[in-house]
């Protein structure tokens, strides 16, 4: 393996950590939009976010990235790879998140609720100061966890094109015909990615679990 | 023509490939929920350093990004002298992957199981396989049911991952079909639900499943 | 704990969501149905407005087009370099797998795929073929030191193609006459998303041959000398040429006009020197 093909995969690298953070980035809230919409029983949306939920939490990120960057172009919608590998891991990780953010908003205390009502306190004061603040932390150890999962799931963008980590060890080894040095240094990188989020997860999970304890 | 008509008329591709997907995941689920049952009991080991290296497994496949232990197993180990063909390979990658998780599951349901339950055990004379088998491994099984309906649908999810070492799945058949016949909404959408309705099955089994282990308990 | 949370399953909301998913269904599946057209491929002058053309390589299809040091080389590419300095608009290349190339031609994403495509009757209907680039046919090549030396001794084997492929569609047809003549045919017909990992699987054995065009087979067959060998042909010799959607003539006439002009000042022989070590001298103009 050349000095240029550790580079490569390293580059690799970058591409997986920036398309994976700008998913979270628009996944977290997407998830949260999605779970309100829900928890709201609007009646046309309630349903169709019940629908997307279900039918992306099934769909393999694979047959999904294939679905936007492929079949989307005949619907109207063309996106470069990169855009279109981001809205693929979004709208993935926002049909997950949208449970996470349920989960939470369906166990939120019902005291506290009615407790704000009888203060007279406006919805959206109710909810962006009582509701929200708590539901944060209760979902923050499982929205990492998804975090995770996500960055996991990244290779899926590699068959639209998109040279993340796998895509670039593969051409490297595709190449050498020895696959193994690559896959190797491909597995070391992506182990140190995981690690720094499996960190996160444990340090959030401990502060965030004392605090709801105090 | 219209493009759905086109899937319509080669639709024995998606078929073969859907079956396929079906004998995958039926394969490596069992596989994985029987070597992830008889993982627990290295998981739960007393012995430090038994249960250092099965953890250290669970933790390897749970940092590992499953397309690439696919190829590091298809690709790689022929370096290694192990060479496999594509289906046994995806098989072998899918059943080891995902024992891990379920590995994990179980472990931490039967960690959750009350003390009194295996001391009523012992008491009645039950010990080590015998009291795994029949005591401790029930309810752990019928607890942690909603879990290993999760598990299920990412085994059928992973399972998508198998196009890249050229396997005839679902996936692989609907892009064959598209990159032949050009119709790649109509090819995708398909797969899309057909994948759906394998994890709607898949659910509705476990939900029933649960209610009959609620009966049961 | 890296599992998701568990998903209490809820028949009542299922049930309410079939509905919506099943009316979507059927609503986009109407859509479709009346044609609705993408945004892009348009003629020249909206390529013109757009300023730029939409121009679809694959990744890895030496020496035609693969890439190096990340940036696109080969054939085609240098070709490109030279059709490009007559064309009135500015060039943006996407390098993606195969699979999507064809495709996106016909769904309008790209204007026209740089990219070796071979011309065949089963394409013509869909795509509109500018001036051949190159010729070649369909070949197949083994393990070095294999005992399939002529194309009747691949009765019996197993045998790697891209998928989507016209090689893959000779191969079949290759079948196919086998079993005509009275064999068995192939053993098992392996498709592959891209070529690299056919060759990889057939120097490991896991296929006893792969096929591709001559002219790949013999880049290959020289990249790695004594991994290869080249074997016979199995199909007639065709030609290669970029694609572009049927119908889109005004671009087809530019691009053919500065292929032809790389022709005639014998810049393309020169190129295919350079990427083939030969040169296809009797080529037409128009291969529609």
């Amino acid at each position: 393996m050349t000095a240029y093909d550790y580079f490569s995969i390293a580059h690799g690298a970058l591409a997986t950590i920036s398309i994976s953070l700008a998913a979270i980035v628009l996944g977290v809230p997407l998830g949260l939009g999605l779970a309100l919409v829900r928890w709201s029983r609007l009646p046309v949306f309630n349903q169709f976010a019940t629908g997307y939920v279900s039918v992306i939490r099934t769909c393999p990120s694979v047959t999904l990235a294939l679905l936007i960057f492929f079949a989307l172009p005949e619907v109207g919608l063309s996106l470069d790879p990169v855009p279109a590998g981001i809205l693929t891991l979004t709208l993935s990780t926002a049909a997950f998140n949208t449970e996470i953010w349920r989960n939470a908003l369906m166990n939120f205390p019902r005291d506290q609720y009615e407790a704000a009502l009888s203060f007279g306190m406006s919805r959206s004061v109710r909810f962006r100061r009582i509701v929200l603040p708590q539901i944060i932390r209760a979902s923050l150890p499982a929205l990492v966890n998804e975090m995770t999962l996500l960055i996991k799931s990244s290779p899926a963008v590699a068959v639209i094109g998109i040279v993340e980590i796998t895509r670039a060890a593969i051409r490297v080894g595709a190449r050498t015909y020895e696959p193994l040095p690559p896959f190797v240094f491909a597995l070391v990188l992506y182990s140190l990615i995981v690690f720094l989020f499996v960190m996160t997860q444990r340090y959030v999970e401990r502060r965030y679990a004392a605090g709801a304890a105090a | 023509m219209n493009e759905f008509a086109v899937v319509w008329q080669h639709r024995d591709l998606i078929i073969n490939g859907f079956g396929n997907t079906l004998i995958i995941v039926a394969l490596s689920a069992t596989g994985a929920l029987v070597l992830g049952a008889l993982l627990t009991i290295p998981l739960m080991s007393r012995n430090g350093a038994v249960r250092r290296i099965a953890t250290a497994y669970v933790d390897v496949m749970r940092c590992v990004p499953f397309l690439l232990f696919v190829y590091l197993l298809y690709f790689g180990f022929p370096s290694l002298g192990l060479r496999f063909d594509n289906w046994t390979a995806g098989i072998i990658a899918l059943t080891l992957y995902n024992t891990a998780y379920m590995g994990e599951v179980l472990r931490a349901t039967w960690a959750g199981l009350p003390k009194e339950l295996i001391e009523a055990g012992h008491a009645f004379g039950f010990s080590g396989l015998r009291l795994f088998r029949r005591i401790i491994l029930p309810p752990v099984l019928y607890a942690s049911l909603p879990l290993i309906g999760n598990q299920l649908i990412q085994v059928v999810k992973d399972s998508a991952f198998l196009t890249i070492i050229a396997v005839a799945e679902l996936t692989h058949e609907a892009t064959s079909l598209q990159t032949t016949y050009f119709v790649p909404f109509a090819s995708f959408v398909a797969a899309v639900l057909l994948y759906w309705v394998t994890c709607v099955c898949i659910e509705s089994t476990i939900g029933y499943a649960n209610r009959y282990a609620e009966e049961r308990r | 704990m890296l599992e998701r949370i568990s998903f209490r399953f809820n028949r009542r909301a299922l049930l309410r969501a079939l509905p919506i998913v099943a009316v979507s269904a059927v609503l986009v599946a109407g859509i479709l149905a009346n044609g609705l057209s993408a945004a892009h491929a348009d003629g020249v002058a909206d390529i013109k407005k757009r300023g730029k053309m939409m121009v679809a390589t694959e990744d890895d299809f030496k020496p035609f087009e693969f890439m190096e040091d990340g940036v696109s080389k080969g054939y085609d590419n240098d070709l490109l370099a030279e059709v490009k300095k007559s064309l009135p608009f500015g060039v943006e290349q996407q390098v993606i797998p195969w699979a999507g190339i064809l495709p996106g031609v016909t769904t309008g994403k790209y204007d026209i795929a740089v990219t070796a495509v071979l011309v065949t009757a089963a394409r013509k209907p869909t795509f509109t073929f500018s001036s051949p680039v190159a010729q070649s046919t369909t070949f197949f090549a083994t393990k070095a030191g294999s005992s399939i030396k002529k194309a009747a001794d691949l009765e019996g084997k197993t045998v790697g193609a891209q998928a989507g492929s016209a090689m893959l569609a000779d191969l079949k047809a290759f079948d196919a006459s086998l079993k005509a003549k009275g064999g068995k045919g192939l053993a098992k017909i392996v498709e592959y998303p891209s070529n690299p990992e056919a060759y990889q699987d057939c120097a490991l054995g896991r296929v006893d041959a792969v096929v591709n065009t001559e002219i790949n087979l013999r880049s290959l067959v020289k990249e790695k000398a004594g991994v290869f060998a080249l074997g016979e042909g199995i199909a007639k010799p065709v030609y290669i040429a970029w694609a572009m959607k049927k119908g889109n003539t005004d671009l087809a006439k530019l691009i053919d006009a500065a292929i032809i002009a790389a022709k005639k000042s014998g810049k393309m022989a020169e190129l295919q020197m350079k990427w083939f070590g030969t040169s296809f001298k009797e080529m037409p103009d128009d291969v529609n």
